[in-house]
């Protein structure tokens, strides 16, 4: 019984032209397109312009330095603020370093020489390039000037060393060594891709004709019917088990391995979170087909929702500003335990008792999500044998 | 039939049978409003806070001194970061941070106080979790920002035992200071930065599929294509009276959700707001284009829809919101600039939170009228074609039924 709904539903995903289009197509044509943006990894040398006050050695020297680093790239020099702010309007730079006159006369006399920077911040990683760059800059320079004049003031140059950096800051970065945008997005989306492929895809696999070998012959009783509903949606939840084993090892193995994404974790411990993760979201799948019932409204309902759902799995923004109300409800979707789940195993290396909580979570959401097929199977079966012993009124039972 | 007065065909009958067709499907109104309002909602929820703060980190203090006391309370005092447990050894914190409890671990070493006094200069490492970019460079700049502030008073003692004044040590301890001005969006607020581009973003997608599917009605077939036709009094006036009423429709949610941003969550609004309307409406009328477009070349409706859907589902990336556009290769970049809604968000950061002078501000405009016009241009085209391929076909059935009387 099991086998014959597998068979059955194996092959609809198949032969049935939009379900194989969203589940087997769309997942690899995602899997290509989707992280395009973010295959650069680093943002470098984003444009800034400087104004240059002073006109001297030092600042020459400065504005030089800042053009040497990566992040930066001085694109234009410029004769005053109000000219380099028309060319931050039109976007044709991010920032404008000022440095005021009396730069280099003051740095000689002893003095603090501030510089000001002002960089665009209606792009976040723009801004933080910027100011990092040309802050880092700023304070290798500062370092020199100072243990320079420590120096000249008669200080042991090892003390001068000390004297301008007591503590260096050694700052190690885990998990993306290089900072990278694409390290940093694509195992969450991924996942989130996954979820999205599936869901439409079972949900019109549920919608569209054909999904319905069983028709309750046999058994009458309760507790009969009650397991042809397990078997059924059983049956459905290994086909989709066994067409997802496929599309979860590209995306969790082949797709980070070629596109370069650093793994820690273990195949076994990665396995071990897709598979209740797989369940889930294809029982998932079963109630979104008995919610919108129409393959179109599936496609539709789905087509805007998997942007929110993204951001809902504090990935991208992070779960302890989200409000604590949505924070439970967002774990009714696989996606917000499992993208914390894996990417946890799979990046960061965690252990299975690590994340626990998040696995067990998503074992209670497929039972859940399994259990509420089953009962609108059952539901749906026991209607399919009510008409029998009345042929008279067989229209009624299924309108 | 007579009752109102007006059933000519025409622009108006379109239009008002559009809306009949709301009633009789109300699931094509909750996908216009209620979805987007819904996840519109759901959105400014998740970003209410506008930023995120006091992110936990571990610390590893190894020293147990005033001065390891002190870094410990000046990373704890950051608005980004806040201390939240203090481990005992590397592998509890790794532990912490793998199971993401904490973003970050902060060490601080063995007679770390006694080091830096004897000008040793012991090393502060601070390991943190950068896969989770946003929140690690957040970590990292509470860090960052509370480590030297601790060091400057550590260097300022240093000089007076050299003996130097207290004052000309101050003074001496940073020789080129950087005042960093954050243009535009000084507090660095998340909701003016991300959630005023993502609801547009959403937005996009659902137009561009619902105008797929609404027009995928009517012209699926070749016979109810020239039913639409029929009514309109044309290919123009059919198109334009199916399209204005979402035009409607997605303008009134693209014009709820500016409330919002605006009346509720503060975006400023420094620009021209007619300029920003004008954006809005060209955005909406291009994304509808776009649906129709899509309806009108491919079939089944249900394969108009995919490829919209594949379309616009992952458009936010190359929207160059997240990771600039500048940055992206050149596939990305190409095909973002092809997106209605990479010019509508540059339009509406410009009038939004940058308020770019007007004289600047036409470029995004401009270009989303080229796509209203370019896209209305093809629909001309492939109505025409479409046409003559439906008179060939009747042209061909007439010579043969003439055939078969002859």
């Amino acid at each position: 019984m099991t086998l014959a709904v597998f068979r059955n539903e194996l092959h609809r995903i198949f032969s049935l032209k939009p379900v194989y289009s969203v589940i087997i197509l769309a997942a690899l044509v995602y899997s290509v397109f989707y992280p395009q943006p973010y295959l650069n990894e680093a943002l470098r040398d984003v444009p800034i312009a400087i104004v240059d006050q002073d006109g001297t050695q030092s600042s020459r020297e400065l504005a030089r330095l800042v053009d040497a680093t990566p992040d930066v790239a001085v694109a234009l020099v410029l004769p005053d603020v109000a000219t380099a702010e028309r060319e931050v309007y039109l976007r044709n730079i991010y920032g404008i370093l000022l440095i005021p006159q009396y730069f280099e006369r003051d740095l000689l006399h002893g003095r603090a020489s501030p510089v000001a920077l002002y960089a665009d911040a209606s792009y976040f990683l723009m801004y933080q390039r910027m100011s990092g760059a040309v802050a880092g800059v700023a304070r290798t320079l500062g370092a020199g000037i100072e243990a320079k004049r420590l120096i000249g003031l008669g200080v042991d140059p090892a003390v001068a060393a000390a004297a301008t950096d007591p503590m260096p800051l050694t700052v190690v970065q885990l998990f993306n060594p290089q900072g990278g945008y694409a390290t940093y997005i694509l195992p969450g989306a991924l996942i989130l891709l996954l979820q999205q492929t599936l869901l439409i895809g079972v949900g019109l696999l549920g919608t569209l004709p054909g999904a319905n070998v069983a028709r309750g012959a046999g058994a009458r009783d309760t507790s009969g019917l009650l397991y042809q509903a397990v078997t059924i949606v059983l049956g459905k939840l290994l086909a989709y088990l066994t067409v997802e084993t496929m599309i979860v090892l590209f995306y969790l193995f082949g797709l980070p391995y070629l596109y370069g994404i650093p793994r820690l974790g273990s195949v076994v411990s990665i396995l071990a979170v897709a598979l209740p993760f797989s369940l889930a979201v294809g029982a998932l799948g079963m109630v979104v087909a008995l919610i919108f019932r129409r393959p179109l409204i599936v496609q539709l309902v789905f087509a805007a929702i998997g942007l929110p759902f993204f951001f809902l799995a504090g990935f991208a923004w992070p779960a302890e500003a989200i409000p604590q109300v949505i924070r439970t409800v967002a774990v009714l979707l696989p996606s917000s335990l499992a993208i914390d789940a894996l990417v946890n195993v799979a990046q960061l290396g965690a252990t299975l008792p690590d994340v626990r909580n998040e696995l067990l979570g998503l074992w209670l959401l497929a039972a859940l999500y399994g259990g509420i097929a089953v009962l609108f199977e059952f539901r749906r079966l026991r209607q399919s044998v009510l008409p029998e012993p009345l042929p008279d009124s067989s229209s009624y039972a299924r309108p | 039939m007579q009752r109102r007065g007006n059933l000519r065909p025409g622009f108006w009958l379109v239009f008002w049978r559009e809306f009949s067709w709301f009633r009789r499907r109300p699931f094509l109104v909750a996908i216009t409003t209620v979805v987007p309002l819904g996840l519109l909602m759901l959105l400014s929820a998740i970003f209410s806070a506008g930023l995120a703060t006091r992110l936990p980190i571990a610390v590893l203090d190894l020293d147990h001194s005033e001065l390891s006391r002190q870094i410990i309370r000046f990373v704890d005092a950051t608005p980004d970061t806040a201390v939240a447990v203090q481990v005992a050894d590397l592998a509890e914190g790794r532990h912490l941070i793998v199971s993401r409890r904490v973003r970050g671990l902060l060490m601080l070493p063995q007679n770390i106080e006694r080091d830096v006094f004897a000008g040793r200069r012991p090393e502060v490492v601070f390991f943190y979790n950068a896969q989770t970019f946003t929140i690690g460079n957040l970590t990292l700049r509470g860090v960052n920002a509370a480590v030297p502030t601790v060091a400057a008073g550590v260097r300022v003692a240093l000089r007076t035992a050299e003996g130097q004044p207290v004052e000309a040590a101050q003074e001496a301890l940073t020789p080129v200071p950087v005042q960093v001005h954050a243009l535009f969006n000084p507090t660095l607020n998340y909701v003016f930065f991300l959630l005023a581009a993502l609801l547009p973003g959403v937005l996009q997608t659902a137009m561009v599929t619902t105008m797929a599917y609404a027009m995928g009605l009517d012209v699926e077939t070749p016979h109810r294509l020239r039913i639409l036709r029929r009514l309109g009094g044309g290919l123009w006036p059919a198109i334009a009276g199916k399209a204005l009423p979402y035009t409607v429709l997605f303008l009134a949610v693209l014009g709820i959700s500016d409330l919002v941003l605006f009346g509720i969550l503060g975006l400023p609004l420094r620009g021209q707001s007619l300029v920003l309307m004008l954006a809005g409406v060209l955005f909406v009328l291009s994304c509808l284009l776009l649906g129709a477009l899509l309806a009108l070349v491919l079939r089944p409706m249900a394969t108009a829809i995919s490829i919209a859907t594949l379309m616009t589902a992952p458009a936010f990336g190359f929207m160059g919101i997240g990771f600039p556009r500048i940055a992206m290769n050149w596939f990305a970049y190409i095909y973002g600039g092809l997106l209605p809604g990479t010019w509508y968000l540059t339009a509406r950061i410009d009038q939004t939170i940058r308020g770019t002078p007007l004289e600047l501000s036409w470029r995004p405009v401009l270009v989303l009228a080229l796509f209203v016009i370019v896209l209305a241009g093809l629909i001309f085209i492939r109505g025409q074609v479409l046409r003559a391929r439906a008179d060939a076909a009747s042209a061909a059935r007439l010579s043969q039924s003439r055939e078969a009387v002859t």
